[in-house]
């Protein structure tokens, strides 16, 4: 077995162990990058130099002794809307294509204090507005499982490479279902953790009060190692919250599943679920109940309305949160204009793509006079009901298990005539978003044509102990699933 | 539905949408308009913030921050440590 194949926690241990050093780690990963990347195309950037110097750094205070964080040698790669000191960060945007920040977003900077060596810079659809990474201006990104497929999105190359063993771990953004949705497709783990519970810092702003960063790994075990160097408040993001995150690695373990009581909500099981994936779900929350969980059929009657407040409330955001690309202090700047006026509309127009184009428009119009009360004041409202809905059956539920998306991975080109059928694969996930809650993705089978399935879990406010938990647990009945072949 | 006027909110946008483009766009906004319109009865609900939901600012105090040069690297055109626009006062 090749370094690249283990997991995030048996790297770590070989490490510590002396049986490899983290530049072997980091240069296995780099060769599966090397033989891989022509199929699976998830790298915008490689950074080959600075992960070897982080990982030669991590080596040597290896040798002198020093006590290392646990994730210490172990490589990863980041999404490219996630600011890198020094490094492209794009969006998969023209608008971006120049783009080197000068400062690293606070994820980074804990990464690096924890000798993390940075693989590269992951693609995305542009500025994370999709749901297959076909909306990146640079490249189409594959899923390892079936390469004329999507990866899923926004986060299809973090999620691609993981599948693909390219990395161990990388980390994303989710503002309605960018790392779970991408996580079933690519059969990973993705985790998107409760709204403040990771600095927003240093992420380029999509939709502020939806958008959190999160983690992509091989098994629960890995996603909890990541999340726990993540998480915490920071003073440069005033969302962000103060409390005690607890080493989320550490205990995972220790779980009773006698004592989980499992919601599933019928609203997520309906006919727009396709049967092989319903079937999945339901065989693993048998499994669960069989270990003992109680499951509990419960309701949430607005599910039905939660697209339609998502895509008002992320677009009315967007749109404010996209105006600061105007040809002036960064990116991209059209080469004929006339005026200033003239100058930021050319540079916007040549800059964006039709998806960002569209949810900036439909922002500005559900923002614009005559329509707010319509649209955003009544999205906003329908938010406080799907949060109080949550929030009553949490009353009856530690958490509530669905189905990831409804289908498994589509056929590059299948869905990109009509971005209506492209915001459909969001529906399980958008809710979580617009009540700010924890969710999960944890791999539950293959369908027929050997595409993995995903089932997700969804906790209270800062709960992600108990989806780690039990998604730790799950995996041990479920067993290993096959891995893509390459 | 309303009306939408597309060429309207890609001004307001500040996005260019020319004649070729116009007609897509349109079709694709009403489309996704008509699909976001399927709202609830909100009537009974009353927007509030949570007093619990406290936002915690920092101290406002000075500190350091990003060199100008740095910042100034990115910028499409700059001059004097100030970005350069066309000119908008005659």
């Amino acid at each position: 077995m090749e370094l690249y194949e283990y997991t995030a926690a048996e790297l770590s241990a070989m490490f510590r162990a002396g049986e490899c050093s983290a530049e072997e780690i980091t240069r296995s990963a780099l060769d599966r990058i090397n033989t891989a990347e022509d199929k699976i195309q998830a790298f915008l950037t490689v950074t080959e130099e600075n992960a070897l110097e982080t990982a030669k750094s991590a080596d040597k205070k290896f040798s002198a002794g020093e006590t290392l964080p646990p994730l210490a040698g172990i490589p990863i790669g980041i999404k490219d809307n996630i600011c890198t000191n020094g490094i492209l960060t794009t969006c998969a945007s023209k608008i971006l294509g120049n783009f080197i920040p000068p400062y690293d977003a606070t994820v980074i900077k804990k990464i690096k204090t924890h000798y993390m060596p940075i693989l590269g810079k992951m693609n995305l659809d542009e500025f994370a507005m999709g749901s297959s990474c076909e909306n990146s201006y640079f490249k189409k990104t594959r899923n390892p499982y079936d390469t004329e497929r999507v990866p899923g999105g926004s986060s299809g190359g973090c999620a691609a490479a993981v599948s693909a063993g390219e990395v161990p771990l990388a980390l994303g953004s989710d503002t309605g279902g960018s790392i779970r949705q991408p996580a079933s497709y690519c059969g990973n783990v993705g985790l998107k953790p409760t709204y403040g519970s990771v600095s927003r810092y240093g992420l380029v702003a999509f939709a502020s009060s939806l958008d959190q960063i999160g983690v992509f790994a091989k098994t629960a075990e890995d996603a909890a190692l990541l999340y726990s160097v993540i998480c915490g408040k920071d003073e440069k993001d005033a969302t962000s919250v103060r409390r005690e995150y607890p080493d989320f690695a550490a205990d995972i373990s220790n779980f009773d599943c006698k004592k989980l009581r499992a919601g599933v909500p019928k609203e997520y099981f309906g006919p727009g679920i396709d049967g092989e994936v319903r079937d999945s779900v339901y065989k693993a929350i048998e499994l669960l109940k069989e270990n003992g969980a109680e499951i509990r059929e419960i309701s949430l009657p607005s599910t039905d309305y939660a697209l339609s407040a998502y895509y008002i409330i992320a677009c009315a955001e967007a749109s404010s949160n996209l105006a600061r690309f105007d040809g002036v202090k960064y990116g991209y700047r059209s080469e004929k204009f006339e005026n200033l006026i003239d100058m930021y509309e050319r540079s916007r127009s040549e800059g964006f793509g039709d998806e960002v184009k569209r949810r900036i428009m439909l922002g500005a119009f559900v923002l614009s006079s005559g329509y707010i009360d319509a649209y955003y004041n009544k999205a906003k409202a329908t938010q406080a009901l799907i949060s109080r809905e949550f929030a009553s059956a949490f009353e009856q539920a530690d958490l509530i298990i669905t189905p990831t998306s409804p289908t498994t991975a589509f056929k590059l080109g299948e869905k990109t005539a009509d971005p209506l059928q492209m915001y459909a694969s969001d529906i399980c996930t958008v809710t979580v978003n617009i009540a700010g809650l924890p969710g999960l993705n944890v791999p539950c089978g293959l369908d027929g044509k050997g595409l993995p399935i995903g089932m997700q879990f969804v906790g209270p406010h800062f709960s992600e102990e108990i989806l780690l938990k039990a998604a730790h647990f799950y995996e041990s009945l479920r067993g290993e699933l096959p891995r893509a072949l390459l | 539905m309303p009306g939408i006027d597309v060429k309207k909110i890609a001004r307001l946008s500040r996005l260019l949408i020319d004649n070729s483009e116009a007609e897509h766009f349109q079709r694709e906004m009403e489309n996704i308009i008509a699909m976001v319109e399927r709202l609830p009865d909100t009537s009974d609900i009353v927007l509030r913030l949570n007093p619990e939901d406290k936002m915690e600012l920092r101290a406002d105090k000075t500190g350091p921050s990003l060199k100008r040069d740095e910042l100034l690297k990115n910028a499409p055109q700059s001059e004097a440590g100030c970005f350069v626009v066309p000119k908008v006062v005659e």
